[in-house]
């Protein structure tokens, strides 16, 4: 997937040199196998620095919103896969950024790794991870497995029905074929079918060991309130500590908050230094969106999200 | 200072045995990956386990702890009057560590234990804790402990240092509490001295030789603090910065705390919790104010905490053990072997 | 959507109501609360979001 770099570093070029942008905003190799930086490039000199490859699992929109330079009205040109650019347009709708301070590098995505599944393959630590072509190549001190990447794709990537940026200014690659899913959720089928207490017992087992460092929600570009709910201190809408009430609370909100807005990045996911699959939560939301609305959102700059609106077509058999 | 032999098909025993006089914790992998936790009855350590996401110094230090309670109904008479909560005095034994945990609890001890302040919680847990750790005979990427004060056979905060000989674990038992241990669990059998010592020598050879990163902290000591303060380098450190607290949470020298009061019907309760520096809440004043106010401050107190501040207040080292969790965990990479290098070899220009 | 999510995550959705009652429908605000009222009462106590101390 590393083939369009050049052309996302060329384009840089040619946007700094004539003064279009002030920074660009994209991933570079981390210091680790498996691991992407995000990192803003401002200068030529720093543009062998951008990479871009199947490690890239976080969301760069979450750096738009949160920067500093956003606020002085600065124009930033940002790497984005399709899941990037429906968080921009997200952000766009939201009022949080206009379309004309940000200039989409456009890439069109073929899904990004799940590390901890490649992980989970080694007894040991992964000292080499390389990529060539649909091929992945890792290894460790004890040994080197070769791996088909479609095999060790994340759930959000393997699902995913718009890996093209469905808004951009240009793009680096072109477009890759978009799947059609018979069964989008099945996840969320799977879980609704159980029972109400095994339901809560999964949830409950899923957020067992949640260490509430808050990685999912700020990883999270949808996740830009200037004092989030869990820091409001007067009054204090949920305890601080380990109660599993707590830890469950910040979960349901946290992606209630969510509903209608999330793009399924999968960014929450990667993030979480526990591996826990916080998306079971947001998946449900994302179901009924679309179920309910018709909604997945980040796809259009004109139409406003279903929670936004008021139309007589929405469904209210909810009410008794 | 003596050396006992386990034979592996014994160990189970052992720790039957020792869960019998000890709250016994130890490596346990879940769908979460491998944390140490109390183990149940019928539970063993996973004693060979990749290293773990968190530290165990959640052992001596939960990351939610109950420390007081009192009862708000009026008709009694120590109505809101915190009271300590019941503890359990149970000895600990916490098997599977590796050397640099050990380490960190002696870096938090001077936190937590020292002539200004006794923390009760800490030095009660700490008074009746016994830490096994195994040898690391294959560090991983991320481990830079030998240049942090520490390394992968390192006795420092130990009770006993196990090394792992595939059949069979040579144990150094090296304080009295290692004494009692090795007692409880049934250990009896002796190794000779000088031949055992060698084959430590050799393995933490064998295994110092893997570790292929490290840091320098030889200039840290000289520089100034507002030199190091106002380096033009924080911008960029922090760019990527999410400012989740994974690093401070995964990390096993991180001591910050908050103290919580909840009440529900008549029960008040006091908790004491993690707290992270990377979290704005952390230096938020009642009046509003926040002198940490953006991530790129609270990156830098991260750093210059562990780097810095704590060097100069306690002239033992850093405050980094180098078991390069943070490493591993940080979502957005942010590697601190790179941040202690470029503050090493920071220079002004004049 | 909210409710939904909270009977997906295993509440009783018995437990959840949404009505729409104007501020002149005191009757109906009535009739409502006592029939979420004798639901719930049927249901027993709700021991999902309850916190322990205990534990």
């Amino acid at each position: 997937m590393d083939t369009c770099i050049e052309k996302i570093r060329a384009i840089g070029a040619d946007l700094l040199a004539k003064g279009e942008v002030e920074i660009i905003i994209g991933f570079s190799d981390g210091s680790i196998p498996m691991a992407a930086r995000p990192v803003a490039v401002s200068s030529r000199d720093d543009m062998e620095k951008l990479v871009f490859n199947s490690t890239c699992g976080l969301n760069l929109a979450n750096y738009v919103s949160k920067n500093s330079l956003s606020g002085k009205g600065a124009k930033i040109a940002v790497v984005a896969k399709g899941c990037d650019a429906r968080n921009l347009v997200t952000h766009m709708v939201e009022n949080q950024i206009s379309r004309d301070q940000i200039y989409i590098i456009g890439v069109p995505c073929t899904g990004m790794v799940d590390k901890r599944k490649i992980a989970s393959m080694f007894e040991d630590e992964i000292t080499k991870f390389a990529e060539e072509g649909d091929t992945l190549i890792i290894e460790s001190a004890l040994k080197k497995l070769t791996v088909k990447k479609t095999d060790v794709l994340r759930h959000n990537c393997q699902v995913c029905t718009h890996p093209n940026p469905p808004v951009f200014d240009v793009m680096a690659a072109e477009p890759v074929a978009e799947q059609t899913l018979d069964q989008p959720f099945a996840d969320v089928d799977n879980i609704a079918a159980m029972d109400p207490e095994a339901r809560w017992a999964y949830f409950q087992e899923l957020t067992q060991n949640c260490i509430r460092c808050y990685a999912c929600r700020n990883a999270c570009p949808l996740c830009y309130c200037p004092t989030c709910f869990v820091d409001e201190s007067s009054p204090q809408w949920v305890g601080k500590g380990q109660n599993q009430t707590d830890v469950t609370t910040f979960h349901f909100l946290r992606a209630f908050h969510c509903a209608g807005r999330c793009t399924d990045c999968g960014a929450c996911v990667e993030a979480c230094p526990m591996g826990i699959n916080v998306r079971e939560f947001t998946r449900k939301l994302n179901k009924d969106a679309l179920e309910l609305f018709g909604w997945e959102a980040g796809l259009d700059l004109e139409k406003r999200p279903p929670l936004d609106v008021y139309s007589p077509d929405d469904p209210n058999d909810f009410i008794k | 200072m003596n050396f006992i032999t386990i034979d592996k098909n014994d160990w189970a025993a052992g720790i039957d045995q020792l869960k019998k006089t000890y709250l016994v914790f130890g490596p346990v992998q879940d769908e979460n990956g491998c944390q140490i936790k109390p183990l149940a009855p019928d539970v063993q350590p996973e004693m060979g386990a990749p290293a773990t996401v968190m530290s165990p110094k959640s052992v001596l230090f939960p990351q939610t702890e109950k420390i007081l309670t009192a009862t708000l109904d009026e008709s009694s008479k120590d109505h809101h009057i915190m009271k300590p909560v019941d503890k359990n005095d149970t000895p600990r034994a916490v098997l599977g560590i590796r050397p640099y945990d050990a380490k960190a609890v002696q870096l938090v001890k001077l936190n937590f234990d020292n002539p200004d302040y006794k923390d009760p919680y800490w030095c009660d847990a700490y008074d009746i804790t016994t830490f096994v750790g195994v040898g690391v005979n294959r560090p991983g990427p991320c481990d830079f402990s030998t240049s942090a004060g520490c390394g992968p056979f390192s006795e420092q905060g130990l009770d006993v240092l196990m090394a792992d000989l595939d059949d069979r674990y040579l144990a150094k038992v090296l304080t009295p509490k290692g004494e009692a241990w090795a007692a409880a669990c049934g250990f009896d059998t002796p190794a000779d001295t000088a031949e055992s010592q060698t084959l430590f020598d050799i393995l933490q050879k064998e295994a110092e030789k893997q570790i292929n990163t490290a840091i320098s902290t030889d200039n840290l000591a000289q520089k100034t603090i507002l030199d190091l303060y106002e380096a033009p380098f924080w911008d960029d450190v922090a760019f990527s910065c999410i400012n989740c607290g994974t690093c401070t949470f995964v990390c096993p020298t991180c001591w910050c705390f908050d103290i919580q009061d909840e009440t529900k019907h008549q029960t008040a309760v006091r908790f004491r919790n993690w707290d992270s520096c990377m979290s704005p809440l952390f230096t938020h004043h009642a009046s509003g104010h926040n002198p940490r106010e953006s991530k790129i401050h609270r990156v830098r107190q991260r750093f210059m905490h562990k780097l810095k501040y704590f060097l100069d207040k306690y002239d033992q080292g850093i405050m980094c053990v180098g078991c390069g969790r943070c490493v591993a965990s940080c979502p957005v990479n942010i590697d601190i072997r790179e941040v202690c290098n470029l503050m090493n070899d920071y220079q002004k220009d004049k | 959507m909210m409710g939904n999510l909270l009977e997906h995550m295993g509440v009783d959705r018995d437990r959840i109501h949404f009505s729409w009652i104007s501020s002149a429908e005191a009757t109906k605000f009535v009739d409502v609360v006592k029939e979420i009222s004798d639901k719930v009462r049927a249901l027993g106590p709700n021991k999902k979001f309850v916190k322990d101390y205990n534990k």
